[in-house]
């Protein structure tokens, strides 16, 4: 699983509504193979409708978003998602969690036990197997979301701001081990935050939402290897102070706002 | 003290129209509201106890079973009920005394009816020796109706655990299921049994009153009126005698063939107990002729029919615990069989 | 200067293992020293020792077998019927938009009726056999258990089902491996309930045309006025109501140990 995927999305003119309300408005975008697509935005700019879209969640009210490149014959699950909330079934326990991709793809007993041996040796999690959700911290259970997902060797990862559930000190913790895996499987990925440091030190393309209704009204690029990026590195810190002169007034507005999803 | 005591209420009987002595309470009377009571209803329509100087107040029950568990609460004075397994227990406690009779099962007087179901009776269940083998539906264990079948099956010779009791809780429910052929064979008086077996519903295959001399309903006072009140409960004796001589005069006379003869007497009752029961009903007439049965001159107890109905419900282990019949059965105030 | 006073603490009640079984046999053990003693009148309140002799009797007479076995196999097919039929059409009104309003209308409207009160309709309808008795409390047992079922299933979290489908789980996957788990703690709270309703209808179920049976002898009883076997029967149907509470309690152990 090391060698880059080769699988790219496009988003060809995407539109989205519920009911009455614009929520993403003609969007047009290339996720390239192989990196890191990051969206950020105000809250309730349509990131989540977005991240939808692209893992046929959601079907868009206007548009199409197309799969380009190979799929490796091992990929059991092309587009697989990473939540925020976790999303495990409290009646599994941790292996049992991690092997529920398996089990819908059919694979048998033994390759199922093989690959989850192999994620959770991967995630830090060899001792947990037999844990259940309750048991683990927030770290822990993030932990296990993303050990499942990795586990259908996915050729595009799905991440819903899968750190924003947790405390500062583990979201550091877990940022560098989704950096080191997500450098490791050379998974194409899209990553959903609103936290600029985040979106700096996992984006190579950066993409900003505007406030309702969504639209693409700038997007950033890092030219350099997600290895090697530190919090403070100079590039990085420019990079975070453009992308918040960019969202700041949205999200002023979007604080003032009532409701929220 | 008894006799002093009768002394007196003879002395007061004797003076007409006495009036209370004091402002006494009124007796409350616990009756089923049917025609059973008939005689209570006419005393009382007639001015009979308020001639006594007593004073009654009915109580009304849907079902016999509460009459005498009110009694021992102390909700009523004096009831007429069944005497079934249950008025038994009650009375073994020593909180009820049977002081009179009631309602009779006499010979030739076709009161309470044997019914086959159509489907039975063409399997062969035509007399009543054939019970045993059949289902026959009661209202409850301990019930008058438990009772009756009880006493078919020793004139008639056979086991009652060979027939197959089920208790239906309710007369309605005990006729639906004979009709239907849920059960074989049930009891039921013969103002409904008669329509029946005219419809081709239901087959009546004995009489109950052929085979048993059977003290059906008997008049009870709680032991605390006894007690207490006395005299009083004479009065109201004395008045409901009168009542049984009325509906004696208006219901219980015969022609050579048997049958009843009505007249401006039957109408006069009829209209004092239309009070109480059927009131407003265009039918109650008939429906009061329908429901009329056997009351013994004087409103007198069979003793030795209560004696023996202690006994069997004893024997069938209806009735827990030693009980003296001496001790439930008072004949100071009204005559006996 | 002044200590700080504490005012935090209570409103967390916490179960006390043993205390409950104490208390049950220090009322009964006080009942019967009150009624030897004298202080309560054992006449129509029959004192803990006579309802144990009553029961012992009724042991010794093969009667007590007799009355358990047709209540026994009574209450399990009916609360089997009632069980299967109420987890159907719970899971029917939880997954599918158009059972669901005429479902609901239908369940809301006849869940508050005594089912005692159809105990005659049932006799029309089944006769005076065991139909209508496994009808009576089948009926009693399947309102609740569509009503537990249907908060149960409403109760899942969408997002987990939202996970399932992002893993291309099918319809039957999802129904069997998150709708079903996510389900069962409401459902198993339900059954604490229907078996308890269960076993209050077996006095009206048993009440038309049954020989045998707990209900029916306590009927009977009561009607007989004969007070050591009526508060046997009660005795012998809270027992009952015990055990399967307490068999529900070590199911739930089993099968919700993840909680
Ligand atoms: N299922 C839904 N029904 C109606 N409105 C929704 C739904 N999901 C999201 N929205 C609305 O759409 C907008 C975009 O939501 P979302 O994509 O969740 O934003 P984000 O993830 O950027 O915070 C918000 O205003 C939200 O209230
Ligand atoms: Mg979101």
């Amino acid at each position: 699983m090391t060698a880059k995927s080769a699988v790219a999305l496009s988003v060809e003119a995407v539109s989205h509504s519920y009911r009455d309300l614009r929520a993403l408005d003609d969007i047009t975008l290339a996720i390239p193979a192989g990196e890191v697509t990051v969206l950020v935005g105000p809250s309730g700019c349509g990131k989540s409708t977005l991240l939808g879209i692209l893992g046929g969640l959601i079907a868009p009210s206007q548009g199409r978003v197309l799969m380009e490149g190979p799929i490796a014959d091992d990929c059991l699950n092309p587009l697989t998602y990473v939540f925020q909330d976790f999303a495990l079934l409290p009646w599994r326990d941790v292996g049992g969690n991690v092997a529920l991709g398996l089990e819908a793809a059919g694979l048998s007993r033994d390759a199922r036990a093989a690959r989850v041996a192999e994620v959770l040796a991967l995630t830090g999690l060899g001792a947990f197997a037999t844990a259940w959700p309750k048991q683990l911290s927030g770290g822990m259970r993030q932990r296990v979301g993303i050990a499942r997902a990795l586990a259908v060797h996915p050729a595009v990862l799905l991440m819903d701001e899968p750190l924003s559930a947790l405390d500062a000190q583990t979201r550091a913790l877990l940022l560098e081990e989704f950096s080191a895996l997500i450098t490791a499987s050379g998974v194409t990925t899209v990553y959903v935050t609103h936290t600029l440091s985040e979106a700096a030190l996992l984006g190579q393309q950066i993409v900003v939402l505007s406030r309702r209704p969504g639209r693409i009204r700038d997007i950033v690029r890092i030219n350099r290897p997600l290895a090697g990026r530190r919090v403070g590195d100079s590039d990085l810190v420019a990079v975070e102070a453009r992308l918040w002169g960019l969202i700041r007034d949205d999200a002023a507005d979007a604080a003032r706002e009532f409701a929220d999803a | 003290m008894t006799l002093r005591r009768r002394a007196l209420l003879a002395a007061l009987a004797a003076t007409p129209f006495a009036g209370p002595a004091r402002a006494a309470a009124p007796i409350r009377l616990g009756v089923l509201r049917t025609v059973s009571p008939a005689p209570f209803y006419i005393a009382h329509s007639r001015g009979f106890f308020a001639a006594q100087g007593v004073e009654v107040e009915f109580k009304f029950f849907q079902a016999a079973q509460p009459i005498a568990a009110a009694a021992v609460a102390g909700d009523i004075d004096v009831g007429v009920t069944a005497l079934t397994g249950g008025f038994f227990a009650l009375a073994g406690k020593g909180e009820l005394q049977v002081i009179g009779g009631g309602l009779h099962e006499t010979k030739g007087f076709e009161l309470t009816a044997v019914l086959a179901s159509r489907q039975a009776y063409d399997a062969g269940l035509t007399t009543l020796d054939k019970l045993p083998g059949h289902s026959f539906g009661i209202t409850q264990f301990g019930s008058s109706f438990h009772y009756m079948l009880g006493q078919l099956a020793a004139a008639k010779k056979f086991d009652i655990k060979s027939v197959t009791l089920r208790p239906l809780q309710q007369v309605p429910n005990m006729v639906a299921a004979v009709r239907s052929g849920q059960v074989d064979a049930t009891m039921a008086i013969a103002s409904m049994a008669r329509p029946l077996e005219a419809a081709g519903e239901a087959k009546i295959i004995g009489w109950v009153g052929d085979y048993v001399p059977y003290q059906i309903t008997a008049l009870f006072a709680t032991a605390p009126m006894i007690a207490t009140r006395a005299d009083d409960l004479q009065k109201f004796c004395r008045a409901y005698q009168a009542g049984v001589a009325a509906y004696r005069a208006a219901f219980l006379r015969f022609d050579a063939a048997g049958k009843p003869l009505y007249d401006a007497a039957t109408d006069a009752a009829i209209t004092d107990i239309t009070k109480y029961v059927y009131t407003g009903d265009p039918a109650a007439a008939s429906k009061i002729k329908a429901g009329i049965g056997w009351y013994d001159l004087g409103g007198a107890l069979d003793v030795a029919d209560v004696k023996a109905q202690l006994a069997w419900f004893a024997a069938e282990g209806l009735v827990k615990g030693p009980i003296d019949p001496d001790g439930i059965i008072d004949t100071r105030f009204l005559p006996t069989r | 200067m002044r200590e700080v006073g504490f005012r935090g603490g209570g409103f967390a009640p916490r179960n006390l293992p043993f205390a409950g079984a104490l208390t049950l046999v220090l009322v009964v053990a006080s009942w019967q020293i009150a009624a030897s003693l004298g202080w309560i009148s054992t006449r129509f309140l029959p004192a803990p020792l006579a309802i144990i002799q009553a029961l012992v009797g009724l042991a010794q007479s093969g009667e007590l077998r007799l009355h358990l076995a047709a209540s026994l196999s009574r209450l399990a097919w009916g609360w089997a019927a009632g069980t299967a039929a109420g987890l159907m059409v719970g899971f029917a009104l939880g997954l599918f938009s158009l059972a669901r309003t005429p479902g609901l209308a239908i369940v809301s409207a006849l869940f508050p009726v005594p089912k005692i009160a159809l105990v005659p309709l049932f006799i029309v309808w089944f006769g005076i056999g065991e139909g209508s008795k496994l009808v009576t409390l089948g009926f009693g047992v399947f309102f609740p258990t569509v009503i537990n079922t249907l908060a149960g299933v409403d109760g899942v979290s969408r997002s987990l089902i939202r996970m399932g489908q992002s893993f291309g789980l099918s319809r039957t996957a999802i129904l069997t491996k998150i709708v079903l788990p996510g389900a069962l703690p409401a459902i198993l709270a339900g059954f604490r309930i229907t078996t308890a309703t269960a076993i209050i209808l077996l006095v009206a179920a048993e009440m038309i045309g049954a020989e045998y049976g707990i209900g029916a002898f306590v009927l009977s009883a009561g009607n007989l006025y004969d007070t050591d076997a009526l508060l046997a029967g009660i005795t012998v149907l809270s027992l009952l109501g015990l055990s399967i509470s307490w068999a529900i309690s070590r199911l739930e152990r089993w099968l919700l140990a993840w909680r």
